[in-house]
């Protein structure tokens, strides 16, 4: 019965977090209010807090993240919803993906690695320019950290978010279907929602951009864990 | 409830069907219609999930579902009101689910504190660098065109 109550504090201490911040989100809306990263940095304080290990925490995690696999499947709305664009864009399009997660998968990898990062590090920064729920479960094939991987596909969405228009910009690229590519290749949902606010089509090239990375993400990975010698 | 499935349409047949039927037995019908479309979501997931497993591909399971899910749509098998209203409220919510991931980081400090500099490069190369790509490349696509 105590567990009971522990785990059902657990989860509603994590809803009320995420709630709590995505209302400031949807308020102020700027990429430094991360959800994800605000949410989970304030269920560590407490946890902290109340000096509980994070090892009393996780069956709650996995009660969470049961349905994440469905919610991830879900993808393919927005994917058929926009399947025009993929029918007339289709080869350019997943070439400049393909091109985009491929070198964001190996640039992160070889600078992990030539920094001296242990192996599993090396592994969970692989997959961090795809939304979470990919990164997470290429991360876990080949023996990363989901936490970590998460914690890097965060910290990219916000770089990309915070930085990408601009070096876009300052790189003469003003064309909306380049920029949204880009943005969402690189940056996922965050820089989906960037690539949102400026405009309509970069929005639906970011989203498709993102889902497209993430499959090609988990496509190539194999490949560059052998060119980096991580296997 | 109302305002979490905005998207929610009452149009199909079979779905009409089963309302009444489901309106007899004393049921809210989209609490049950919620669940036949995370069922389908779910059913996706988990058959590509065995599959997965059974063929020992190196494949998330998630990413295979995608594909499937959107194979089955294109083919009409799913259709868009099957899966739709759920799917935009589990999509509104997703990084929800990636909160709880994140905690787990409570136990990662060390490692941030030791090579943050490393991963701070790792992170702004591997970001930039295919940003630009990405953008020329497209760029390049469609003048060539």
């Amino acid at each position: 019965m105590e567990r009971l109550l522990f785990l059902a504090g657990c989860v509603g201490a994590t809803m009320a977090a995420y709630l709590g911040v995505r209302r400031l989100y949807l308020r102020f809306n700027h990429p430094l209010l991360n959800v994800v990263a605000l949410s989970a940095g304030a269920v560590i304080a407490l946890l902290v807090a109340c000096d509980i290990p994070y090892a009393a925490y996780a069956p709650a995690k996995d009660l969470m993240t049961a349905p994440l696999g469905p919610a991830t499947v879900a993808l393919a709305v927005p994917l058929y919803r926009h399947r025009d664009i993929l029918r007339r864009h289709g080869p350019g399009l997943l070439a400049s993906v393909a091109l985009g997660a491929f070198l964001a998968m190996f640039s992160a990898g070889l600078t992990a690695k030539a920094g001296g990062l242990p192996r599993e590090v090396v592994v969970s920064i692989l997959p961090k320019g795809v939304s979470i729920p990919f990164a997470v479960e290429i991360s876990r094939l080949y023996d990363g950290v989901p936490a970590l991987s998460a914690a890097f596909v965060v910290a990219t969405g916000t770089l990309g978010s915070l930085l990408g228009g601009w070096l876009l910009t300052r790189s003469g690229i003003g064309h909306p279907v380049a920029r949204g590519l880009a943005l969402g290749t690189v940056s996922h949902a965050q820089g989906t929602a960037t690539a949102l606010m400026e405009g309509e089509r970069q929005g639906a090239m970011a989203g498709l951009a993102m889902i497209l990375a993430g499959m090609l993400t988990a496509a190539f990975a194999p490949l560059a864990v052998r060119l980096l010698g991580l296997l | 409830m109302a305002r979490a499935f905005p998207s929610m349409k009452r149009t199909d047949k079979w779905g009409g069907m089963l309302r009444g039927v489901i309106a007899r037995a004393g049921l809210p019908g989209r609490i049950v219609k919620s669940l036949g479309q995370f069922g389908v979501l779910w059913g996706v997931y988990f058959g590509c999930a065995r599959l997965v497993d059974w063929l020992g591909w190196p494949i998330p399971a998630n990413v295979l579902g995608v594909v499937v899910l959107f194979v089955l749509l294109c083919l009409g098998v799913v259709r868009l009101e099957h899966v739709e209203g759920v799917a935009d409220f589990l999509l509104r919510h997703l990084v929800f689910f990636f909160v709880p991931i994140a905690v787990g980081l409570m136990d990662w400090g060390e490692v941030f504190a030791r090579y943050g500099a490393v991963l701070l490069a790792a992170i702004l190369v591997s970001s930039l660098l295919p940003l630009l790509a990405v953008g020329f490349l497209t760029l390049f696509l469609h003048r060539a065109r």
